[in-house]
């Protein structure tokens, strides 16, 4: 009795939990598996027979597996539109965290005249419905010549005030001493901000990078508009049009081929994630410097 | 990407040589096509927005146009735009100069650009091409035409669509009904209709008649039932909105006894073709484009002729066809009104195997019509059953707050209210009314 | 007014480590974005700092190219009627005056509110105890995470495919189940009482790994040996969640509703692919109507005047949020 209830202990101990713990665990446990749950409903429709996908009772494995799906898929252009998709969210991405760090980051740190009233603006800007901007933008876009280009998808999407709120956020709150150390050894704003604040600032980075790059990757009114040719479509277009999604128009022949096709737009932004939070604990760990 | 460099080298010689041709003028005879496909090759920039496997059938169209045409300097670059987008994309190329050379339409829906001048007429041009109008049925000539802009013609005929119902073969045997004499008034409809309903309790589980609670489905059916009835959305003239309201009301009347008092349709179906696929509904009044999908899945149904319901035979109207674009290069109307009527004169694939009924008599009366693509007890109806398809767009450009075949619409959202209770019969009526005149004054 | 709303935003996130002992409200009523320090250093910081201009420059062009001009013009759309081909033919307040008047547009409004109400609590609450689950670093808590994520990457498409048939009346899998603890049937996005709840549902699954992902990376910044002084106190496990962890994670909840709620009032994608905003249009948004009056009907001047009404709505709504959250503080 006692030994094992020393054995528990440490066997518990060792993972961090309390004996009374393993319930509320389990529980929590069994939400996140109830969260994928439609995840694991999309894959498994993405191996169905079109013929086994309308069922009346719920089956939540293939009857008979297929890769029929997949391929029909790849009877699309979709590996042209996945690498347009990926110039165009990459880029994208990079532009945009990268100018949002050093706007954010002067924004938190730099006096200077109109400092919070641009912030207020970037702020006010999230209010503003896109959907009406759309038009106006695409007017001048082809109007320039850029229609079904790549500066056409990735320009308009750089300026994403997301990325400064999460920056500004973050220097806000970061310890003046290690900045005001560089200045004393002489380094300028620039290189101050390139080698003392960014390298510290990882955990911010990766999360503006991942929800910035997730935003792009699923990016769809602009990009269905302002793609006039079949080899300039990003992904979310091109799936769209053999995915039909509005009630009124399901196509149910293509029901599981676009569970396929969703299945396979979800993996970037999945694998991203999953790389990227081992850095984003890291990045995390760091910041506790700070304190 | 080879055909992308090739595309843009083969405009840009043909807009040199046709700034020359120009002068030669847009109505200009038969002849000068030929001598301008012989001198330099012309990429004809095509908008389509058939997504389906009716999508997959244009493209053997176009694939077949452009083997026939390999030789000949004529070539059709096909791009697939939602059909939602589509019109908004078009607006914006044409507006800056850009537009596609020809593309789909639907009839009656495309007041706002023929009224812009971003579609071209094209009675002149058909004439010129050689086009035989005179094949054309009457009904799709008259549609392709806009009233309130001098009666033009904006739309050269592809394809006949009409609602009809399919009816599960399965539910009938099992319900003792003969499949040979399917209803055709209302009183037969709905003893089919409850013959094959089943309930659990006071909850339909299985539809007699196919619906949904909201969408799409009721306000089609208020549609075909209240134009029976002697309802109309605007008077011919299209200057009086809601014509004979009374019978719009009673035809808001027999939808919700469908599914309160009669009980054969149930609010809880959200998708109604995965529905009636999984035979959760016995009657489906729905247009082709179904069927090649229930018949790839194996579904024992038939398609029948719409009843008549409230006095006269009627039923939803839809023509799908091809419309030109306006262009700074006039020259490129000929070659691409050539290619409408290649793809015109070629349908026999687009109308049995793609999607309606063909609207040439010189197809339709080829002996092979009946026989080839979908078996005609299922195709059959919808051919038959465009005889008193009238119920059509109202071509004005606020049309699509007229349409019934829509799920989201003015009508469609005021008629929701019906259908969930909230709102009488009389004063949705009111308000469509309101509405609608609003949309006729408009032009 | 946005100024003031902003500045709200710009300190109270600073105390968490270096002005911990002080009161929050003390900090969150400083505006400049450097409070009290040694008087050398201050005398430093009074200069303008021109490098600020050239840092936000690069943000700064593309942003008013890209994101002002158009609204800009927008703005002007808003006063004229104009359906893309042709100009615009000014008519002064006229669409205004429509907007107020369609009970669709007013329907819309009311609808945006109640979805505020509640998709913001929701997510911020399942974020905020996912966080704390996963945040206890117990076994499997890697997948835990990523499982809560997740969602939130996935596309639109996505959530029309899945969700909509999660909630199918009949045969969904939720009223299924739901059918086992003797609930009836409920008519999630089909009926006028449900559907702004069900696509409320829907959102909060898809949001949520945002909010999510915030609050632990805010938890995982709380110096342990805070909590531990807590624990050593004497402290429950609620105790130390109110007393200690909450007060220090004001900054990053503020933000998170603040985030949430805007792009609640925005709801427009999960609306569009469930319902399209019916039945009736009982789960309608204003981005929505916005749409498909600019979209669908091409009417880009009344589209643009319910833009800007709400465009206002939000900017008031985020004041008063601000204003309440502040005072909790």
């Amino acid at each position: 009795m006692e030994n094992s209830d020393v054995d528990n202990a440490t066997f518990l101990e060792k993972r961090n939990m309390k004996l009374a713990d393993v319930p509320l665990w389990a529980l929590g446990m069994f939400i996140a598996l109830l969260w994928s749950l439609p995840f694991v409903w999309m894959v498994s429709t993405s191996f169905k027979l079109p013929e086994h996908v309308m069922t009346k009772d719920i089956e939540w494995l293939p009857r008979v597996w297929t890769v029929s799906n997949y391929l029909k898929v790849f009877e699309f252009p979709i590996l042209r539109w996945g690498f347009n998709s990926i110039v165009q969210a990459t880029v994208s991405t990079a532009l945009c965290v990268f100018f949002g760090a050093m706007a954010g980051y002067a924004l938190a740190r730099m006096r200077f005249p109109g400092n919070g009233l641009l912030f207020a603006l970037f702020i006010a800007s999230l209010m503003i419905p896109v959907e009406v901007t759309v038009v106006p933008l695409l007017l001048a876009i082809i109007k320039v010549g850029w229609a079904s280009t790549y500066q056409a998808l990735i320009l308009p999407t750089i300026a994403n005030v997301f990325s400064v709120y999460i920056f500004r956020q973050f220097f806000l709150s970061f310890p003046k001493e290690l900045e005001e150390a560089a200045r004393m050894d002489g380094a300028g704003p620039f290189r101050t901000f390139l080698q003392v604040a960014m390298p510290l600032a990882r955990a911010p980075t990766i999360a503006a990078t991942v929800i910035i790059f997730t935003l792009n990757w699923n990016n769809f009114l602009w990009p269905l508009l302002v793609t006039f040719d079949e080899s300039m479509k990003t992904l979310p277009v091109g799936i769209a049009q053999f995915a039909p999604v509005i009630g009124s128009h399901t196509q149910l022949e293509s029901f599981s081929i676009s569970m396929a096709a969703v299945t396979i737009l979800s993996i970037p932004s999945l694998i991203l994630f999953f790389v990227l939070q081992k850095y984003f604990i890291q990045g995390i760990s760091q910041g506790s410097i700070k304190s | 990407m080879n055909t992308k460099t090739r595309n843009a080298l083969s405009r840009r010689t043909f807009l040199k040589s046709a700034t020359a041709a120009t002068g030669a003028a847009t109505l200009a005879p038969m002849f000068a096509a030929p001598a301008l496909a012989q001198s330099a090759p012309i990429e004809l920039v095509h908008w389509s927005w058939l997504a389906a496997s009716d999508g997959e059938v244009w493209g053997q169209m176009i694939d077949a146009f452009n083997e026939a045409h390999k030789d000949k300097g004529v070539q059709i670059d096909m791009q697939l735009v939602p059909e939602e987008q589509y019109v908004t994309k078009v607006l914006t190329a044409a507006a800056t100069g850009q537009a596609p050379d020809f593309g789909w339409g639907t009839a009656g829906k495309a007041a706002q650009m023929a009224r812009d001048e971003v579609t071209v007429p094209l009675d002149d041009l058909a004439a010129a091409s050689g086009l035989d109008l005179s094949d054309f049925s009457e009904l799709s000539l008259r549609a392709a035409r806009y009233p309130k802009y001098d009666n033009k013609m904006y739309m050269i005929p592809m394809d006949l669509m009409s609602l009809q119902p399919e009816i599960n073969i399965d539910h009938v045997l099992e319900a003792g009904l003969d499949p040979n004499a399917p209803p055709t008034n209302n009183a037969e409809l709905l003893d089919w209709a409850k013959a094959m309903t089943k309930r659990d309790g006071d909850t339909v589980t299985r539809s007699g008649i196919m619906m949904t609670g909201s969408g799409v489905q009721p306000t089609v059916t208020w549609g075909i039932v209240a134009e029976q009835m002697g309802f109309m959305r605007a008077s011919e003239d299209l200057k009086t909105a809601a014509v004979n309201p009374d019978a719009g009301i009673k035809a808001m009347e027999w939808v919700l006894a469908l599914f309160d008092e009669h009980k054969v349709s149930t609010r809880d179906v959200s998708d109604r073709y995965k529905a009636f696929g999984t035979g959760q509904g016995s009657i489906f009044w729905t247009g082709p484009w179904t069927l090649n999908g229930y018949v790839n899945q194996g579904l024992n149904f038939r398609t029948y002729l719409f009843p008549n319901i409230g006095g006269t035979q009627k039923t939803y109207f839809e023509m799908g066809g091809l419309e030109l674009y306006n262009q700074k290069d006039k020259g490129r109307y000929e070659a691409t009104m050539a290619a409408v009527k290649w793809l015109s004169d070629n349908s026999f694939l687009w109308t049995t195997v793609g999607r309606g009924a063909a609207p040439r008599k010189s197809i339709l009366e080829r002996d092979d019509y009946k026989t080839a693509g979908i078996p005609w007890d299922k195709r059959g109806a919808f051919v038959d059953g465009m005889e008193f398809a009238t119920i059509q767009e109202i071509p004005v450009v606020e049309g699509p707050e007229f349409t019934i075949y829509s799920g989201g619409n003015f009508a469609a959202s005021t008629l929701e209210n019906v259908w969930a209770g909230k709102k009488s019969p009389e004063e949705a009526m009111a308000q469509l009314q309101e509405r609608w005149q609003k949309g006729l004054d408009k032009g | 007014m946005p100024v003031a709303a902003c500045a709200a935003t710009a300190s109270p996130s600073s105390p968490i480590y270096s002005d911990r002992t002080k009161p929050m409200s003390n900090a969150a009523t400083n505006s400049a974005p450097d409070d009290v320090s040694q008087p050398l250093a201050q005398a430093e910081r009074r200069r303008i700092e021109w490098t600020g201009y050239l840092f936000v420059a690069f943000f700064t062009v593309p942003f008013f190219l890209f994101n002002i001009l158009p609204v800009l013009f927008g703005g002007y759309v808003a006063f004229t009627e104009w359906s893309i081909i042709g100009s615009p033919e000014w008519i002064g307040i006229e669409n205004f005056r429509e907007a107020f008047a369609d009970e669709w547009v007013i329907n819309a409004f009311k609808n945006v509110l109640l979805y505020g109400l509640i998709i913001v609590p929701g997510v911020s609450i399942c974020g905020l105890t996912a966080a704390l689950f996963v945040n206890q670093n117990w076994p499997l808590s890697s997948i835990a995470r990523t499982l809560f994520f997740a969602p939130y990457v996935v596309s639109a498409t996505v959530i029309g495919l899945i969700w909509v048939w999660l909630l199918d009346t009949q045969f969904g899998l939720i009223n299924h189940y739901l059918g086992y603890l003797g609930i009836p049937n409920i008519a999630w996005l089909t009926s006028t009482e449900w559907s702004l709840v069900g696509v409320s549902i829907a959102s909060i699954w898809w949001d949520m790994g945002l909010a999510f992902i915030l609050f632990l990376a805010a938890l995982q910044d709380i110096p342990k040996d805070l909590t531990e002084a807590a624990t050593v106190d004497g402290a429950g496990r609620f105790q130390r969640l109110f007393f200690v962890t909450l007060p220090m994670m004001r900054p990053v909840i503020s933000m998170v509703v603040t985030l949430q709620m805007i792009s609640t009032l925005r709801i427009f994608s999960q609306v569009y692919v469930m319902t399209n905003g019916g039945p009736a249009g009982s789960s309608d948004s204003p981005i929505h109507y916005i749409y498909k009056a600019a979209i669908v009907r091409h009417a880009f001047g009344y589209a643009s005047a319910i833009a800007i009404i709400l465009f206002l709505v939000i900017i008031t709504v985020t004041i008063v949020l601000r204003f309440i959250v502040r005072e909790r503080g």
